[in-house]
């Protein structure tokens, strides 16, 4: 049995790509279970599925807790060591990154794939979802599937111009996968392992992993007019009554645009958060 | 002390008063509806202190009644029949909530509008105390004892108080009325401060809890440990009652009748329990050593007590004035559970009988012929017919 | 006025209701009882929390409030803080027949206008030709084929003292409101419009954008009716905004037929007729 696990945002298309894994599967006489993570998935933020594979019925109903392959849809996400936790010794780990291999610092025994799936998405669907345009680096890398049983599944989600898009953007990333190599990290970093798995309800530490962009706030433009305070739905942005100025505690945002797009005068910039 | 000749739901409204209840809330439903003009009745006269609030339909009964309490009020909900199924959802919460509600269900069967168990015995998962009565007086000193078990610091679990419908709800019998300022030394003003107002809150508790790290078995133990506990507490109130009162019921879990001098027991619920005793009185003077065991908690169930009865008795028969279709009488088979790790020897026979449901009448020669065949199960050593319907 | 909400929280990006939640209890203040059914998780807030079954909304403010008054402290408002769900359907009897009994309540409801927590299903609250999971387009559906109920109207045809309509993008008329609510006793509700980027499909970042523009259209018109007879439309520009500005960036109307958009015109304008003659009569005719 293979046991996969997938990280991705919510409204990303992680479990499609765990829906489309477990039909080739079956599209090639095996057998597949696809999981998501059992919950209330929020925009933007991380959240996890799961895929098993094997050559009989799958029976067992629960979570997998040591998968032999981490795949990561979203290159931001994919810096996080909390992605490879609990793999099993010597499995895989596939990143979409534009880093290599070699460049990345997640800390293991086990090997290293990059793909820059988010450019290969961008050329072939004109959009930044990468739930499909990955699947072609995992069957380079792993073998367990055929690339066909791939191309049929996405068919049978995608049909028509959809899926020859898709298609193409599996093919694209086939060939373009860099590794697997043995991570080049020996040994985990000493971090706060970031919560990938995002849901429910209450409060939350930090919410900095759910920024695709981060709003930043150009002091010399802004009129102090409060419109970004106000606006706020998580109070990240403090008013300083002294200074008659806003500033942005980053741990409770989300990156939503709200402030940006109410800012009467446009001081305040989305910046792409670095990959 | 002074005594009315009243009926059933009457001792029930009395016993709001004389607990000084402070919210209570109802929703009209046959045979319960007196009790709910009997309150705002009472509530007009200005008899005592409290707020009666009409809601539109039993579920919404059920809220009111928790919401006030958790804020630290003495309430009080009543119903019968559907109106308690259709509270099924919020009776839940009551119960996980820990909140000590106090409720009369006047029985009423769900197939129809006469008296059987079916109404109390389906809400057995929603996690509160049942108690079983049979008579007026029952009734009255009950749900007094029910707002002291339920608000003991070592339980709070809300406590369901049922008695038969029409012929107890509205029969009319002499009730002893137990002295106001009797009642109020012995069951002061529930002291418990409400941690959900503003200046009494924890911050910590803003906010449930994130990542579900509990072991989400542990709030179901906890519920089902503290149920449990209810017995204790109970024969406690039992005794300090007595004390105060100079009534008891047995010892609280189990009302044993005529016992002393019998090989088989009838065990039976509610107001057929009272026609068994009369039954029993007869075939005694028969020379047949029938007697009877009037249960009255159902849950907690007496296990302790069955076991030891169990041991020094032939057969028990099991009277269940309901059935859970496809499955079976509840009390019986909460018996057999019971009985089922004492030895062989030790154990007695068993024998199932159905009387009452749908409100049929059970009356004295049903329980003769109950006694008549337990007493011939025991002397052919076989039960030919394990269960009977009456 | 302090900040209550305690976060960052499980909102999505640009939650319309979370923005709701902390307009609304900043101008609260502390001394409440904040109530909850079933519902989106908005944003905690420093203020203790009670809940109970979802259809229970109306008759737990009941039992709190009855509750407070006989433990002698009164000072304390029970307030509700309610989905659509929680108002429209499933909670509408017990919030009816507290409205009728006039509880001394405040009711708030964060009107998504549809069952987002469970993913997007169809509510009362849910409006013509909106896209919901269980009112998708197809050859045999246009969305949802009913009008939104009109709960505002509906609640103050109980006679309470206090209904008023709300919208984030509008803070200062919010908080005005339930400034105002406070200070009364008996049953009050304010229903405030708190769009949702990702049931209603649009960007996060246009939230307070799509709220205005439901506001200038006239589509979610700002009004107060006390007593169900004393009217006052608190927002009315001089020309209303055409509604294909609010529909035309919510990709929940994305499928809708020219004719469709001119059927919501018609009838958005025709209903505006109509508050404004209220507003001038400064009554309703309940």
């Amino acid at each position: 049995m293979i046991e996969i696990r997938l990280h991705g945002r919510g409204g990303q298309g992680a479990v499609t790509a765990s829906r489309i894994l477990a039909t080739a599967a079956y599209e090639e006489g095996q057998y597949s279970q696809a999981i998501p993570m059992y919950g209330t998935e929020r925009r933007g933020a991380p959240l996890t599925a799961f895929v098993r594979i094997d050559n009989q019925r799958v029976r067992e109903r629960m979570l997998v807790h040591e998968p032999d392959i981490s795949i990561v849809l979203d290159p931001l996400i994919a810096k996080q060591q909390a992605v490879v936790d609990s793999l099993k010794a010597g499995g895989i780990v596939l990143l979409n990154t534009a880093l290599k291999p070699e460049e990345v610092k997640l800390g293991g025994d086990f090997k290293v794939a990059t793909i820059d799936a988010t450019t290969i998405a961008l050329e072939t669907l004109g959009r930044p979802i990468t739930n499909t345009a990955i699947l072609g680096a995992f069957v380079k890398i792993t073998g367990a599937l055929k690339l066909e049983s791939i191309e049929k599944a996405i068919k049978k989600y995608f049909p028509g111009r959809l899926g020859d898009m898709n298609i193409a953007a599996v093919r694209k990333s086939y060939e373009a996968v860099k590794g697997p190599i043995q991570a080049v990290v020996k040994s985990a970093p000493k971090e706060e392992k970031m919560d990938l798995n995002v849901g429910g309800y209450g409060v939350l530490k930090d919410v900095s992993s759910w920024r695709v962009f981060t709003p930043e706030i150009d002091m010399d433009k802004c009129i102090g007019c409060k419109s970004c305070w106000i606006f706020c739905p998580e109070t990240a942005i403090q008013w300083d009554e002294a200074k008659k100025k806003p500033s942005i505690e980053y741990r409770k945002c989300k990156g939503c645009g709200v402030c940006v797009n109410e800012c009467p005068v446009k001081a305040i910039e989305m910046v792409r958060v670095e990959a | 002390m002074s005594y009315e000749v009243m009926v059933g739901n009457k001792a029930a409204a009395t016993a709001c008063k004389l607990a000084r209840v402070q919210v209570a809330s109802a929703f009209p439903i046959t045979p319960q509806t007196t009790i709910t003009e009997y309150l705002s009745e009472m509530y007009a006269n200005g008899e005592w202190d409290f707020d009666f609030v009409n809601v539109e339909g039993e579920l919404s009964s059920q809220v009111v009644v928790q919401g006030a309490s958790r804020i630290g009020a003495r309430v009080f909900t009543c119903t019968s029949g559907p109106g308690l199924l259709y509270m099924h959802h919020p009776m839940q919460t009551t119960g996980s909530g820990r909140l000590p509600v106090v409720m009369a269900v006047v029985h009423r069967g769900y197939k129809g509008m006469q008296p059987d168990h079916s109404d109390l015995m389906s809400q057995e998962w929603t996690g509160w105390g049942h108690w079983y009565v049979e008579h007026a007086q029952e009734v009255l000193d009950t749900i007094l004892m029910a707002y002291k078990v339920a608000e003991d610091p070592r339980i709070r679990i809300p406590i369901a108080v049922g008695y038969d419908g029409y012929v107890l709800s509205y029969t009319a019998e002499p009730v002893e009325i137990p002295d106001q300022a009797l009642v109020d030394e012995w069951l002061p003003k529930n002291k418990a401060i409400p941690e959900v107002l503003p200046d009494k809150v924890s911050p910590a508790s803003f906010g449930r809890g994130f990542g579900g790290e509990r072991d989400p078995q542990v709030p179901w133990k906890e519920h089902h440990d503290a149920i449990l506990k209810i017995e204790e507490v109970h024969r406690e109130v039992m005794d300090s009652f007595e004390k105060t009162f100079g009534r008891r019921y047995g010892n609280a879990m189990i009302e044993p009748y005529m016992m002393e001098d019998a090989d088989v027991a009838i065990v039976a619920m509610g107001t057929i329990a009272g026609t068994c005793k009369a039954a029993v009185e007869k075939m005694q003077k028969e020379g047949k050593k029938v007697g009877l065991i009037k249960l009255r908690s159902y849950i907690p169930f007496p296990v302790k007590d069955f076991q030891e009865w169990g041991k020094k008795l032939d057969a028990l028969a099991i009277v269940d004035r309901s059935i859970c279709p496809g499955k079976g009488g509840p009390v019986y088979q909460r018996m057999r559970d019971t009985l089922y790790d004492l030895k062989e020897k030790d154990r007695p026979m068993t024998l199932q009988f159905h009387a009452g449901l749908g409100g049929k009448e059970v009356r004295i020669h049903d329980f003769e012929m109950i006694g008549d065949k337990t007493l011939k199960a025991v002397k052919s050593k076989k039960v030919e017919e394990p269960v009977t319907w009456v | 006025m302090k900040e209550l909400s305690i976060t960052p929280g499980s909102a999505c990006q640009g939650c319309g209701a979370a923005l709701a939640a902390r307009l609304t209890f900043k101008a609260l203040g502390p001394n409440v009882i904040r109530h909850g059914v079933p519902c989106c998780p908005d944003t905690v807030t420093a203020t203790p929390q009670v809940g109970t079954v979802f259809e229970g909304g109306g008759a737990l403010l009941t039992g709190t409030s009855r509750g407070l008054k006989a433990i002698g402290r009164e000072d304390v408002l029970a307030v509700g803080f309610f989905g659509d769900g929680g108002t429209y359907d499933i909670g509408f009897q017990g919030l009816s027949a507290a409205a009728e009994r006039n509880e001394n309540i405040l009711v708030i409801t964060k009107d998504n206008e549809a069952y987002m927590n469970t993913g997007n299903q169809r509510s009362g609250a849910t409006p013509k030709y909106a896209i919901t999971s269980t009112n998708p387009v197809g050859p045999k559906s246009r969305g949802k084929g009913q009008p939104k109920k009109n709960i505002p109207f509906i609640f103050a045809a109980h006679y309470v003292p206090y209904v008023a309509t709300a919208s984030v993008a509008f803070p200062e008329d919010l908080i005005a409101k339930v400034n105002y609510a406070k200070t009364i006793k008996g049953f009050r509700m304010i229903i405030i419009q708190s769009p949702c980027p990702v049931g209603w499909r649009f960007e996060p970042e246009k939230t307070i954008e799509i709220a205005r523009a439901g506001v200038q259209s006239g589509i979610w018109p700002l009004y107060e009716i006390q007593n169900g007879h004393d009217f006052k439309l608190n927002y009315k520009p001089k020309e209303l905004k055409p509604v294909t500005e609010y529909l035309k960036p919510q990709a929940r109307f994305r499928h809708m037929t020219e004719a469709e958009v001119a059927e919501v015109q018609e009838d958005t304008t025709s209903k505006w007729q109509s508050l404004l003659k209220s507003d001038e009569m400064k009554q309703v005719i309940i």
